[in-house]
């Protein structure tokens, strides 16, 4: 499968925000562009014999990292508001890549948390503890509902925010990302 | 009393949708209901839940009812949500 999807995920979180292509059909502003294109993708994963069987389960993981994404911005969008999100499905394969221009794990979960001080350790926090950056409010489940659910199916994920990156295939690994990201970068692949 | 969550939609998924789904509810389909009636939540025809949804509505529901019953809880992301609800949010049903 070719990395076409990838490189426009790529190109939207880092262009300048004069520059970011709010005209693509991979842009959604709010989240209700984000569930309409979502419900589309679970429509096309079901005419998929071998992807059809985990579009429910897949579809609310995406659900779940897209809307993580206006949760966490709401009022507080650096430039661009809303989040990128495409997807491409080729013979039984499909990836899947969600990308926000937002203010990134860490300084979300520096609101609960000021003593973090690297995109490493929140990253292992987001996934692994309970810890919400609306604390007392009852949050912060979604990422361990992502985690478990793709180490359930053997699914893929590579997931990126400032300049760490978690990558869960088979087991759970973090470690410090290529390239600085503002925001939040997720690619699904099975 | 049954609540059916269909009639919220079927992919029930955003935070905000959740709250408002509640609000309904306690306004309305629970406004008269008493705390050790049983209370039982149907999922048939959910296709997709995730946490931020289910914490909203499930897990408040769970809190203010003694008397809670789950039903129709194949569908795997419901199954997969429940889960993450009972570990990281304290749900006992």
């Amino acid at each position: 499968m070719n990395n076409k999807i990838e490189k426009l995920a790529y190109d939207w979180i880092t262009s300048e925000s004069d520059k970011v292509d709010i005209m693509s059909n991979y842009y959604c502003e709010t989240r209700d562009i984000f569930q309409a294109r979502l419900e589309k993708m679970k429509i096309a994963l079901s005419k998929n014999e071998k992807l059809s069987k985990n579009r429910f389960l897949l579809s609310a993981i995406i659900g779940e990292i897209g809307n993580n994404s206006f949760d966490h911005n709401l009022g507080n969008w650096p430039n661009v508001m809303g989040i990128f999100f495409g997807y491409e499905m080729l013979d039984n394969k499909c990836v899947i890549i969600l990308a926000d221009r937002g203010l990134g794990i860490l300084k979300t979960l520096q609101r609960v948390k000021p003593e973090l001080n690297n995109h490493k350790d929140a990253l292992s926090i987001a996934f692994t503890k309970t810890i919400s950056s609306r604390y007392p409010e009852r949050r912060g489940n979604g990422l361990k509902f992502v985690k478990n659910s793709i180490e359930d199916k053997k699914m893929n994920l590579v997931f990126k925010s400032g300049n760490a990156e978690i990558n869960i295939n088979k087991i759970f690994k973090i470690k410090d990302a290529a390239k600085n990201l503002n925001g939040c970068l997720a690619i699904i692949k099975f | 009393m049954r609540i059916e969550l269909k009639k919220f939609g079927n992919m029930l998924i955003s935070r905000p949708a959740g709250r408002e789904a509640f609000l309904v509810m306690r306004s309305s389909l629970i406004k008269e209901v008493g705390k050790n009636e049983l209370i039982e939540i149907n999922f048939d025809g959910v296709e997709v839940l995730t946490p931020s949804w289910a914490d909203e509505v499930i897990t408040k529901l769970a809190e203010k009812f003694k008397n809670v019953k789950l039903l129709n809880t194949e569908n795997e992301s419901v199954q997969a949500t429940l889960k993450t609800l009972r570990e990281y949010s304290g749900l006992k049903i």
